[in-house]
C-alpha cells in the first residue's frame, strides 16, 4: 500500500515541479523580451538550474521523506520562481544573489530533512529552542552586531555576512510554542470563570499571553519591526487558541494587540505615520505616502491582464525587490497574477492545515498549524499591507521577496510540515 | 484541536477573501481613476516609449522620428532638420507637453486613427500601428525663407491660395525641439530654460501666434471694403492731391511718408501707398463697412489652422469708433486699432488671389500607416468668403500696378505677374515693422506670400518695399518652382 501512495506522491510532486519550472522559464523568456525586446542569451543554462535545483530537492524528499505530501515543494518552487522572474528583471545583481541563497535554501531544506528524521524529536529540546528563538529575536540590540536598515534594527553583521534573525526566530519559537502548549493545554484550557457564553480560564493561566504580548511589544519598540511583531504574537495566540481550543484567548488576544497597538500609534510617531499613510496615502502621496501610492498605481495600471512581464514601471516603487515585490507581478500579470498568488497561499495553507489535521501526536498537530499560520499570516501582512486592507508594516512575501534570511527560513519551514506529513503517512501505515 | 485548525482555514479564507475584493478594487474598479491621477507617470511612459511616426516635409525629408534609446522610455523624438521646422512640427516633451504638428497630429502619429484592426492576429502580434503625417511644406522653400531673412526678427508665410496649403511657415528666432523633447527631464528643462531666458523669445512662433501693426498692407482690406461696397472704382472718387488729411473730430492731420503729396483714384493711390487718400476712404466708408470687411479676411476670428493655440488677429469692434474717426482713419492704413500675425495678411493675398475665397489653411497632407496606406488626406475647404469674384479682379489688377510701378517692385518674379501691397507700421520710436503682401502669377496665382521684419531702422514707405520685398520675391520664386500647376 505505502509504496504505491509513495510513488504516487512523488510523480505528482515530479509532475507539478517540472510545470512550474515551465511557468517560471516562460515568464523569465517574457520578461526579457519585455524589458530587452531580446530572448534570454541564458535562458538554456537557467532552466537547467531551476530544475536542477528543485529535482535536487525532490530527489532529497524522494529519499528523505517519500512518504510526504506532494504538493508543498512544487508551490513553494513556483512562488521561489515568480519572484526570481521579478527580481532578475528589476534588479539583475540581486537575482544572482537570490540564486546563491535558492541553492543555499533548498540545501537548508535537505538538511534539515536529515537532521529531523521524526518531528517529535524537535519535541525534546524545548527550552534550548526557546532560548535560541529569544537569543535571535534580541541579539539585533546587541550593540556592535546589530545593524539598522530602513530604520528596523533586525538585521545582524557578522563579517561580510548580513542576516536577518527573526526570520528563523519564528520558526524556532513556533517550535517552542508547540513544544510548551502541548504539555500545558491542559492547564491553560480548564476553565475557572465564565463570562456569558465564554468560558474564561483562571486569571493566572493568561501569564503567558501576557508574556508574549510583552516581547512582542518590546521588539516593535526595540527594533521598530512592526511585522514581525504582528507575526510573533499573531502567531503565539493561534497556537494558544487551537492547543487550549478556548476561544477566549483569541479575544484576549485580539484586545490586548488592538490596545497595544492604539497606545503604540498615540505615542510612537513611526507607529502614528504607518496608520496615517494607511488611511489615507494620498495626503502624503510625494513623501510617507509615495511607496503606498506608486503601488497602487502599479496594480491599477496592470489592470485585469496585466502589462505583460517587463513591459510595465514598478522600478517607480522603493523596496519593490522585497516588501513590494507583489505590486511588481500585479502590475505586470495584471489581477489575474496577483489572484493567482494569492491561490498559490492559500493552496499553501490548505495543504499545511490538511497536514496539520491528518497529524497523530499533538505536537505535530500544533507545529503543523503554527508552521502553517507563519506562511500564511506573513503573507496577509504583507500582501495586505501593500494593498492596504492593513497598515504597512515591511516584512518579506515568503519565497517571493528578494532576501536570503527569508528564503532560506522559508525552506526550512517548509522542510518542517513536509517532515510531518512524512510522519502522518508512517503512523497511518501503523494504525493499519 | 481538528475543529480549530479547520477554523482557522476558514479565518485565512476570510483574510485571503479580503484581500482578493480589495485587489478587485485596486485593478478593476478604480482602476481608471487611478490611472488618471496626475501623480501617476505611468500614461506619459506609456506615450513617450510607444512607437511614434514620423512628420515628413512634403518632398519626403523626415521632420520629426523616433529612435531607439537605452532608457525607460525605450525611444527618443529627434527632428533632423533642428529649428528649420520647429515652430510647425512642435516637441514631443515629457515636462512641457506637446506643440506643433506633434500635439494637432498625436492621435495620427501614435496610431490611434485610421482604419480598424483587420484581423486579430494583427491585434496580437502586429506591429504597433503608427502613422507619418506628410506636410506641406517643401523643405527648400522653408529653406529660402529662412536663409531670405536671414537674423532679422520677422516671420514668412507662404500659402497656395487655392486650397490652402502653407508653403512655408517660419519667423526667426527659433529653437532646436529636439533639445526640448529630451526624454532626460533634466536635460530638457534645462534646454528650456536656457531658451525661455533668451529675451527674444524663441519659443514664439510669431507667424500665427503674434500680432503685429500692419500698416499699409491693411490698405488692400480698405480698398476690398470699398470696391465691395461699389461707393469705389477704378476711376471713382479721385482723392484730393494732398500731403495732409484732417480726419473730422480733430484738427491732428494723418500725413504722407516723408511729407510727400499723393491723390487719385484707387490705382494710383494703391500704387504710391497714399495715406491721406486711405485715411479718408476709410472715413468716408465708415467704420461698419470697413470692420465687417475685415471681418469676412478672417479678422476677429482664430484660423482654423491644424496646429495648436493659432492667435486672432483683432480689429476693434463697429461701436467702438462711433465719435472716433481719427482711429478710424487710422484704421484704415493698418495703425492704431488693427492687429494681425502674417499668417492673417498672407490670408488677405491668398483670398484676393483667390477670387474671395479664403481657404482653411493647413500644413498637413495625408497621412499614411506605418505599411505606407493613405489613412487620411486633407479636404480643401473654404474658411471665408471675402469678396466677389469681380472685386477680388479689380483689386488684382490694382495690387500688379503696385509691383508693376509701385512701391513694391522689388517683389516681382522675373518673367511672371506678380501682385503685391507694401506696408510700414509705425511703431512711434524711429522704428517701424517692413511688410509685403503678395501673390502670383496674378493671372492664374498658385502662391501667397506674407513677410515682416520686425522693428526696422526708418519709417519711410519705402522700408517695406526695401526691406521685405526681396525676401518674399525670393520665397515666391521658390514656392512657384516647388509648387507648379
Amino acid at each position: 500500500m505505502i509504496p504505491v501512495v509513495q510513488r504516487l506522491r512523488r510523480n505528482t510532486e515530479l509532475g507539478l515541479i517540472l510545470l512550474g519550472a515551465v511557468v517560471t522559464a516562460g515568464l523569465y523568456t517574457l520578461a526579457s523580451l519585455g524589458t530587452t525586446a531580446n530572448l534570454p542569451v541564458n535562458i538554456g543554462p537557467f532552466l537547467g538550474v531551476v530544475l536542477a535545483l528543485l529535482a535536487g530537492a525532490h530527489v532529497a524528499t524522494r529519499r528523505l521523506a517519500p512518504a510526504s505530501d506532494g504538493v508543498l515543494l512544487p508551490l513553494a518552487g513556483l512562488l521561489n520562481g515568480l519572484g526570481y522572474v521579478w527580481i532578475a528583471r528589476l534588479d539583475p545583481d540581486l537575482a544572482a544573489l537570490q540564486a546563491v541563497w535558492t541553492a543555499v535554501g533548498i540545501t537548508a531544506y535537505v538538511v534539515t530533512l536529515v537532521l529531523v528524521p521524526k518531528a517529535r524529536d524537535l519535541d525534546r529540546y524545548r527550552y534550548t529552542f526557546m532560548l535560541v528563538g529569544i537569543a535571535l529575536l534580541l541579539l539585533p540590540l546587541v550593540p556592535g552586531i546589530g545593524k539598522t536598515v530602513n530604520g528596523a534594527r533586525i538585521w545582524l553583521q557578522l563579517g561580510p555576512l548580513s542576516f536577518q534573525p527573526g526570520e528563523f526566530a519564528k520558526i524556532v519559537l513556533a517550535v517552542f510554542f508547540a513544544s510548551y502548549l502541548v504539555e500545558k493545554r491542559e492547564l491553560l484550557g480548564m476553565a475557572g470563570n465564565r463570562l456569558g457564553p465564554v468560558m474564561l480560564p483562571e486569571l493566572r493561566h493568561f501569564g503567558p499571553v501576557l508574556l508574549a504580548w510583552g516581547a512582542s511589544l518590546l521588539v516593535m519598540i526595540s527594533e521598530r519591526d512592526l511585522g514581525s511583531s504582528l507575526l510573533f504574537f499573531a502567531l503565539f495566540v493561534v497556537m494558544l487558541w487551537v492547543a487550549t481550543e478556548r476561544l477566549s484567548y483569541l479575544l484576549v488576544g485580539g484586545l490586548l494587540f488592538a490596545g497595544g497597538a492604539l497606545a503604540a500609534a498615540t505615542a510612537f510617531d513611526h507607529v502614528r505615520q504607518r496608520v496615517d499613510i494607511w488611511l489615507d496615502p494620498w495626503a502624503a502621496a510625494t513623501d510617507q505616502g509615495f511607496q503606498l501610492v506608486q503601488a497602487t498605481f502599479a496594480l491599477a495600471w496592470g489592470g485585469i491582464a496585466g502589462t505583460g512581464p517587463g513591459l510595465g514601471n514598478p522600478d517607480r516603487i522603493p523596496l519593490v525587490e522585497t516588501d513590494f515585490i507583489f505590486a511588481a507581478i500585479g502590475e505586470e500579470l495584471g489581477l489575474l497574477g496577483s489572484a493567482a498568488v494569492l491561490v498559490t497561499f492559500l493552496l499553501l495553507v490548505g495543504t499545511g492545515l490538511r497536514i496539520a489535521i491528518a497529524a497523530q501526536a499533538p505536537f505535530n498537530k500544533l507545529l503543523a498549524a503554527g508552521l502553517t499560520a507563519i506562511l500564511g499570516i506573513q503573507a496577509f501582512i504583507i500582501i495586505g499591507g501593500v494593498i492596504r486592507v492593513v497598515p504597512l508594516t515591511g516584512i518579506t512575501l515568503p519565497f517571493v521577496s528578494y532576501g536570503g534570511s527569508s528564503l532560506v527560513a522559508n525552506y526550512v519551514l517548509l522542510a518542517l510540515l513536509i517532515r510531518i506529513s512524512a510522519d502522518n503517512a508512517e503512523s497511518e501505515l501503523e494504525a493499519r | 484541536m481538528n475543529r480549530q485548525i479547520r477554523r482557522l482555514g476558514i479565518g485565512m479564507l476570510v483574510l485571503y477573501a479580503a484581500l482578493f475584493v480589495q485587489l478587485n478594487v485596486i485593478q478593476v474598479l478604480r482602476a481608471e481613476t487611478y490611472n488618471d491621477h496626475p501623480e501617476n507617470t505611468r500614461a506619459v511612459i506609456r506615450d513617450f516609449s510607444r512607437p511614434r511616426g514620423q512628420i515628413l516635409a512634403a518632398d519626403g525629408t523626415v521632420l520629426a522620428r523616433s529612435v531607439p534609446i537605452d532608457s525607460p522610455f525605450k525611444l527618443q523624438r529627434e527632428y533632423p532638420e533642428g529649428e528649420l521646422f520647429a515652430h510647425v512640427t512642435g516637441y514631443f516633451s515629457l515636462n512641457a507637453g506637446t506643440d506643433g504638428v506633434e500635439r494637432t497630429y498625436n492621435d495620427a502619429l501614435a496610431g490611434r486613427t485610421g482604419e480598424r484592426i483587420e484581423d486579430i492576429g494583427e491585434l496580437l502580434l502586429g506591429e504597433p500601428r503608427t502613422g507619418d503625417v506628410s506636410l506641406t511644406i517643401p523643405t527648400d522653400v522653408q529653406r529660402v525663407a529662412r536663409d531670405a531673412l536671414g537674423g532679422k526678427r520677422g516671420s514668412v508665410v507662404a500659402l497656395d491660395p487655392r486650397d490652402g496649403a502653407v508653403l512655408a511657415l517660419w519667423s526667426f528666432p527659433s529653437y532646436d525641439p529636439t533639445v526640448l523633447s529630451n526624454v532626460d527631464i533634466e536635460a530638457a528643462q534645462e534646454a528650456r530654460d536656457r531658451i525661455l531666458a533668451d529675451e527674444a523669445n524663441p519659443l514664439l512662433a510669431r507667424t500665427y501666434r503674434e500680432t503685429f501693426f500692419p500698416g499699409s498692407t491693411f490698405k488692400v482690406v480698405t480698398a476690398a471694403a470699398g470696391l465691395a461696397s461699389g461707393s469705389v472704382t477704378t476711376t471713382s472718387p479721385v482723392y484730393p492731391t494732398s500731403n495732409a488729411y484732417v480726419p473730422p473730430l480733430t484738427s491732428q492731420p494723418i500725413r504722407n511718408f516723408g511729407g510727400g503729396t499723393c491723390g487719385g483714384a484707387l490705382p494710383d493711390i494703391l500704387r504710391v501707398s497714399c495715406n491721406t487718400a486711405f485715411a479718408q476712404m476709410g472715413v468716408d466708408l465708415g467704420a461698419e463697412t470697413l470692420v465687417t470687411k475685415a471681418e469676412d479676411f478672417g479678422f476677429n476670428d482664430a484660423p482654423p489652422i491644424d496646429l495648436p493655440a493659432p492667435a486672432v488677429s483683432p480689429i476693434d469692434d463697429v461701436a467702438s469708433f462711433q465719435q472716433n474717426t481719427p482711429v478710424l482713419a487710422m484704421t484704415a492704413i493698418g495703425q492704431n486699432a488693427v492687429r494681425s500675425t502674417p499668417l492673417q495678411m498672407a490670408l488677405v493675398a491668398a483670398g484676393v488671389a483667390n477670387g474671395g475665397d479664403v481657404m482653411v489653411p493647413h500644413v498637413m497632407r495625408e497621412v499614411r500607416d506605418n505599411e505606407g496606406r493613405v489613412v487620411e488626406t486633407w479636404e480643401p475647404r473654404s474658411w471665408k468668403r471675402a469678396i466677389r469674384p469681380d472685386v477680388a479682379a479689380t483689386l488684382t489688377d490694382a495690387m500688379r500696378g503696385v509691383v508693376e510701378e509701385g512701391t513694391a517692385t522689388r517683389l516681382a518674379v522675373p518673367g511672371v505677374p506678380t501682385a503685391g501691397k507694401t506696408g510700414t507700421a509705425q511703431l512711434g520710436n524711429g522704428l517701424s515693422h517692413a511688410w509685403i503682401v503678395g501673390f502670383a502669377p496674378a493671372d492664374a496665382p498658385r502662391v501667397a506670400v506674407a513677410v515682416i521684419v520686425e522693428a526696422q531702422p526708418g519709417a519711410s514707405e519705402q522700408t517695406g518695399g526695401q526691406v521685405a520685398a526681396p525676401i518674399a520675391q525670393a520665397v515666391l520664386s521658390a514656392a512657384l518652382a516647388a509648387n507648379p500647376e
